[in-house]
């Protein structure tokens, strides 16, 4: 007697081949979905103008704020215009190749064409602001740009990213003068300016 | 009192009045079978599923297969986004920084001050200025939803010779040469129309032009035009002047036939002082009384404690009557012109309560009390009416009288273009200039002379769109929006502000004064020397600069001027007054006709502005079109229904228009409102409702009887959203008399109680820091809709078009429901209650319920509930599952079927949405996408962004710096937004005053938005 039908033969071998397609999948959804290439750490992309953030910040120790001016008070953090290379560059290195780009900015009135680096995920609403305000400082999510011959993506700007720190701030707080001090150490070694309560309802970022 | 059961509703107590939407929905209410009750418990219309868009099977796989692949390739690669900086920042802009600039704007001879919001360059919100006494920082309907015209895509991008582009030095070399002739002989054959302005410079100019060509022609006219007001103070007093009439200090009113609570001059201003004397903050206050006695069933008429049905042309009459009373009864000394209403009679059908009860209550208020008179009625009735002011007392005490903006405008606009039509069929003309305005479709007898002007040798027309008239002439040249203009404008009561551009002409048109400064030979012809020029002859002396300066700043130029105190000329307003005769009686088959100002329209001059288009008018809830108003009795006489095709008939007049039954309206007459069935106004207004000037004479410009009107056996289409998101006849929009709220201060809430009935789960939130609430006062609210164009332009709530609204899919997210409210009763309640209902309008939103039951249904959490009580939507979570909005009992979510912004009105469509479209969006806020749901946040991203300028100031939130747009805007103050937990706060203190109740309590979602019940204060003497 025949509990079986014949057709359940194949069954192992389907099982089988199942379970590696399903065993892929959930790798290849593991490798992409857990690691930062989904989030784009790391995203370097080349600009217009072969711009030294380890000279200009590192090296010389400009203040962040001096090009990315308003931060202070804005939700975007300005990339400067081309007057504020121009600011130096009418006298410093005027005839440099490198700056050609900016010249010609210059000259025409038309945009230098950056490329985003740190890039949000639409529907989200940022601002730069209030988190300065806090005593977050630009290392904590821009990482040390001051090393960076080309900027790049240091963290992973993803909404768990946002929400660790809102649901306990206090390890990313640093001194509010210090806001632009490159010193990873600094952060939660100061008492924030105000009671913090960083946002966690969806309206927070998402208007 | 039996215990009620909680989440059951037990229908209307006995004694309650009846509310009701429409004349089906009065039927359904009192025929309690179930076959009606199945006809409108359908909550959709008939059709509302039916899927017939012109998208062929070929069409979506073409654009599901472009989708699919973008899609794919999003998610393979990042894409790059590029940043583009200034080269060089504009002084005063910051990126991402709002500003606001102060500017005015004329709104119908009145000048409303305004603070004009600015995204880097970008104005896309307009709101009051504070400072400014036409405005006190509110706004109205209109000024709201004019920023969208300035980003209107069918504006006319450059001038036009008889179709072929031209330059503006083509245009300005061809002028001077028209005007080489006119030089030498003083300008004979030069002739200008124009629109009736309250702008210094332009009444400058205008007058400099004058002098240049002392023949040359001037013409006013408007279709809305305001002028009989203007001759009726002529004729009182012998001088232009405005009455500005204070109706906070005035406990009673008497409107004849004015709607100065929407269409009528100074909206803002009166609602605003409307509003203040309505209020009621105890049962001690005694709110101010309203009499109206009105055809149509205006807005003013909806807000009124006594509301009067009577054709326009009998109002005189009625007026006559209740002047003769005052004299007669109560010794109110007119002067000689108590002679000319001696022994006047009421028209016939007139309650004589109307009569002796109103005279009495004016008599026992002197100097407290006022009548206006509606700009529709002819120049005797205001002159009269100046005379009962006077009278009464009330002139210098609730009526005060200001010098008008151009004492040299004239005063009879019908009549200037009755002279301009002559000069034209005499071959007079050898120059036509039209400064704004379009003659052709909106005067009377414009079709007519249209032939006449394409004759005439040199013709231009200045006009945002090449419309109607700029077809006839031969230049065409595009005007400038004036948010991209500089100008100025005089108030009612004086006031002069500057008129302060906010962004670079986006098709290079030209300002009125521009044109006129190039007439006058002016220096410059810019706007900014204009305006500057006038203003330095106005404020001579040192300090120029720095008073111009600060009078951009703060958006006032000079301060108001002392009203004038008139004499009245009684001979002259006996003369005009005596033999007047109404005429024959009406009937059915001798209609008379009015003309109304329309709320949206205007004269037609928004027909391409889409928000309004979509606006459901205040009272006749129809959108995206016009129709003839009759009353039940009158329609049913002629056997007309809603939505019939009707011929109106006068000699060789006739007009084929859609109807509308209008309950409350004036038997045997019927509205006409304006500015409908333009043809050339754009891809937007093209083809909507239906042009009525037809049958509009330069004799009787605003009212005339004789006609008669036959059903066409044909049916019209009408959108109108009375009946969508329904309540069912539950208790919504509770009213009560004053009486009856001093015996039982607490009736609202009785009516709509909180159950008290334990929850089943433990509350999460204990809102311990801000509590967002809202109140709306239904005593104060006006149903004026500049709340839902404020809501619209705020949060980028987007159009579907006339036949979506028919199928219910409007998106708006704050409406205002109008309710007809009349009392229960017997016999012939019927016939009573739909011919003269009051009636009752209520703003609602979402209610953001701390017990939400949208938030239950959501499979994906897109819905839920924030730490400050705000109800979320979390858009990019939503998958468009429409539970939540199927189990909100306020019916305020609103669906996404399409991706409207796109899909939109601006059709044919040349490839995407407009980039002159986006331009008019808040950038703080998302613009959704086909298939999410969404509703009203209470403007989450002003509470967002003030909070986190306290938070970067190291400060607590004050209370009153958040405001919702709609709170904002509303010129009745009737909104109020804060936070709850704040102790003190204006909302905190409101939400506590005995008329507060909860919408739909009884069903425990415990809304955030608190309503305050509505107080008529009927006179007892007018009962029974």
């Amino acid at each position: 007697m025949q509990i079986f039908p014949r057709s359940l033969n194949r069954l192992p071998a389907i099982v089988a081949i199942g379970v590696a397609l399903a065993g892929g999948l959930v790798t290849s959804l593991v490798w992409y979905y857990f690691t930062p290439k989904h989030t784009h750490v790391g995203y370097e992309p080349r600009q217009p103008v072969p711009y030294s953030h380890w000279l200009h910040a590192g090296q010389m120790g400009m203040d962040c704020r001096y090009c990315h001016a308003n931060i202070e008070r804005a939700a975007h953090a300005q990339i400067p215009p081309t007057q504020t290379c121009m600011n130096c560059h009418s006298l410093v290195r005027t005839d440099s190749a490198r700056l050609a780009v900016v010249r010609e900015s210059w000259e025409t009135g038309r945009a230098i064409e950056w490329v985003k680096v740190h890039r949000l995920p639409d529907h989200a609403y940022f601002d730069h602001s209030v988190h300065l305000s806090a005593g977050v400082g630009c290392v904590t999510c821009h990482g040390r740009v001051d090393r960076m011959e080309v900027v790049r993506q240091d963290q992973s700007l993803s909404m768990g990213w946002c929400l660790d720190c809102h649901r306990n701030p206090a390890p990313n707080i640093r001194p509010v003068d210090q806001i632009n001090n490159m010193d990873q150490n600094l952060s939660g070694t100061a008492q924030p300016p105000r009671q913090l309560a960083p946002p966690q309802p969806c309206s927070g970022s998402h208007r | 009192m039996s215990r009620r059961s909680p989440y059951e509703f037990e229908g209307p107590a006995p004694e309650a009045p009846v509310w009701w939407t429409s004349l089906d929905d009065y039927a359904t209410q009192q025929d309690t079978s179930p076959s009606a009750r199945a006809d409108l418990a359908a909550e959709m219309p008939e059709g509302a599923w039916d899927f017939s868009d012109p998208v062929s099977r070929r069409g979506f796989m073409t654009l599901m297969g472009a989708a699919v692949s973008l899609a794919t390739l999003q998610g393979c690669r990042r894409p790059v986004d590029k940043i583009l900086p200034y080269a060089r920042t504009p002084e005063d802009v910051t990126v991402n920084v709002t500003s606001f600039y102060a500017t005015v704007i004329d709104r119908r001879g009145d000048a409303v001050g305004l603070l004009v919001e600015s995204h880097e360059g970008r104005p896309t919100k307009v709101e009051g200025n504070p400072d400014h006494t036409g405005s006190h920082g509110k706004t109205d309907l209109l000024a709201q939803a004019s920023v969208l015209d300035l980003y209107d895509p069918d504006r006319s991008r450059q001038p036009t010779l008889q179709g072929a582009t031209k330059t503006y030095a083509d245009f300005e070399g061809a002028l001077r040469e028209a005007l080489t002739g006119h030089t030498s002989n003083g300008g004979t054959g030069l002739h200008v129309l124009v629109q009736p302005s309250i702008s210094p410079t332009f009444v400058r100019l205008r007058e400099a032009v004058k002098a240049r060509f002392p023949n040359a022609r001037f013409h006013t006219w408007e279709a809305a035009s305001a002028s009989n007001a203007r001759a009726g103070a002529r004729l009182a007093f012998g001088q232009a002047v405005v009455p500005v009439v204070d109706f906070a200090r005035a406990r009673v009113t008497v409107s004849i036939d004015s709607d100065f609570l929407q269409t009528d001059p100074g909206v803002v201003r009166n609602t605003r002082s409307w509003a203040e004397g309505r209020r009621v903050r105890s049962p001690a206050d005694e709110p101010s009384r309203l009499y109206v006695v009105e055809s149509n069933y205006s807005n003013t008429g909806g807000n009124a404690d006594h509301r009067l049905r009577l054709p326009s042309r009998e109002i005189e009459a009625y007026l006559k009557a209740l002047a003769a009373r005052l004299v007669s009864e109560h010794h109110i000394d007119l002067g000689d012109v108590a002679a000319a209403v001696r022994g006047a009679q009421a028209p016939s059908g007139v309650d004589a309560k109307w009569v002796n009860v109103v005279a009495a209550d004016l008599a026992a208020h002197r100097g407290a009390s006022a009548l206006v008179a509606g700009t529709r009625q002819p120049a005797p009735v205001h002159a009269l009416v100046h005379a009962l002011n006077q009278g009464l007392g009330n002139a210098g005490q609730t009526v005060k009288y200001a010098p008008v903006a151009d004492a040299n405008e004239a005063d009879d606009h019908a009549a200037e273009v009755k002279s301009l039509s002559d000069a034209l069929n005499a071959n007079q003309v050898q120059t036509l200039l039209v400064l704004g305005g379009n003659p052709v479709y909106d005067a009377p007898g414009g079709r007519a002379l249209s032939d006449k002007i394409a004759a005439v040798a040199f013709s231009a027309h200045l006009s945002m769109h090449a419309d109607e008239t700029s077809e006839k002439c031969k230049w065409h040249v595009p005007r400038a929006h004036w948010l991209e203009t500089w100008g100025d404008a005089q108030s009612l009561d004086g006031v002069v502000a500057i008129q302060q551009p906010l962004i670079q002409p986006l098709f290079s048109g030209r300002s009125d004064i521009e044109v006129l400064g190039l007439l006058s030979d002016a220096p410059s012809y810019r706007g900014y020397e204009l305006v500057r020029e006038t203003f330095r002859t106005q404020n001579a002396g040192n300090g120029f600069e720095r008073a111009w300066r600060r009078a951009l700043n703060v958006g006032i130029a000079t301060s108001a001027v002392s009203p004038v105190g008139p004499g009245l000329r009684g001979a002259e307003i006996i003369r005009s007054l005596s033999g007047r005769n109404a005429g024959a009686p009406l009937s059915k088959t001798n209609l008379e006709v009015v003309f109304a100002v329309d709320a949206k329209m205007y004269d037609g001059r928004h027909a391409n502005n889409s928000w309004l288009q979509e606006l459901p008018d205040p009272v006749t809830k129809i959108t995206w079109d016009n129709a003839a108003m009759f009353s039940p009795k009158t329609a049913e006489e002629l056997g007309i229904r809603g939505g019939d095709m009707v011929r109106l008939t006068k000699g060789n007049r006739s007009l084929e228009i859609a109807a509308w039954v209008l309950p409350g309206h004036a038997d045997n007459s019927v509205t006409l409102p304006l500015g409908w069935g333009r043809t050339r106004a754009g891809r937007v207004g093209n083809g909507h409702g239906f042009d009525v000037n037809p049958l509009r004479t330069v004799e009787a410009p605003w009212f005339e009887d004789g006609f008669s009107a036959t059903s066409m056996g044909t049916r019209y289409p009408i959108s109108q959203t009375q009946d969508h998101h329904r309540m069912e006849g539950r208790p919504i929009a509770i009213e009560t008399t004053v009486a009856q709220y001093r015996e039982q201060p607490n009736f609202a809430e009785r009516m709509s109680p909180t159950p008290r009935t334990l929850p089943l789960w433990r509350a999460p939130n204990a809102y311990e820091g801000h509590k967002w609430g809202m109140t709306i006062d239904l005593n104060s609210c006006t149903g004026c809709n500049a709340c839902v164009v404020a809501c619209q332009s705020e949060n980028n709530i987007p159009v579907v078009g006339k036949e979506q609204v028919g199928r219910g899919r409007e998106m708006h997210w704050l409406r205002v429901d109008r309710y007809f409210v009349s009392p229960r009763g017997q016999g012939d309640a019927d016939e009573r209650a739909t011919s003269d209902p009051a009636m009752a309008v209520q703003p609602l939103g979402c209610v953001h319920c701390e017990n939400a039951p949208c938030e239950n249904v959501c499979p994906v959490a897109a819905t839920v509930h924030s730490t400050e009580g705000l109800n979320e939507m979390a858009y990019n979570r939503c998958i468009g599952t429409r539970y939540c909005a199927n189990n909100c009992p306020y019916k305020v979510r609103r669906f996404n079927y399409l991706n409207w912004h796109n899909d939109g009105v601006y059709q044919p469509l040349d490839g995407d949405m407009p980039e002159i479209v986006r331009m008019a969006m808040n950038p703080n806020v998302t613009v959704r996408f086909r298939g999410v749901m969404e509703k009203c946040t209470y403007c989450v991203q002003r509470i967002q962004g003030r909070k986190i300028e306290a938070k970067r100031e190291n400060r607590e939130l004050r209370d009153g710096e958040i405001t919702t747009a709609c709170a904002q805007a509303c010129p009745a103050d009737a909104i109020t937004f804060g936070d709850l937990n704040l102790r003190g706060s204006r909302v905190s203190e409101l939400a506590r005053t005995d008329r507060r109740y909860k919408l739909l309590g009884e069903i425990g979602t415990q809304p955030r938005t608190t309503y305050l019940a509505r107080i008529r204060n009927p006179n007892p003497e007018m009962q029974g």
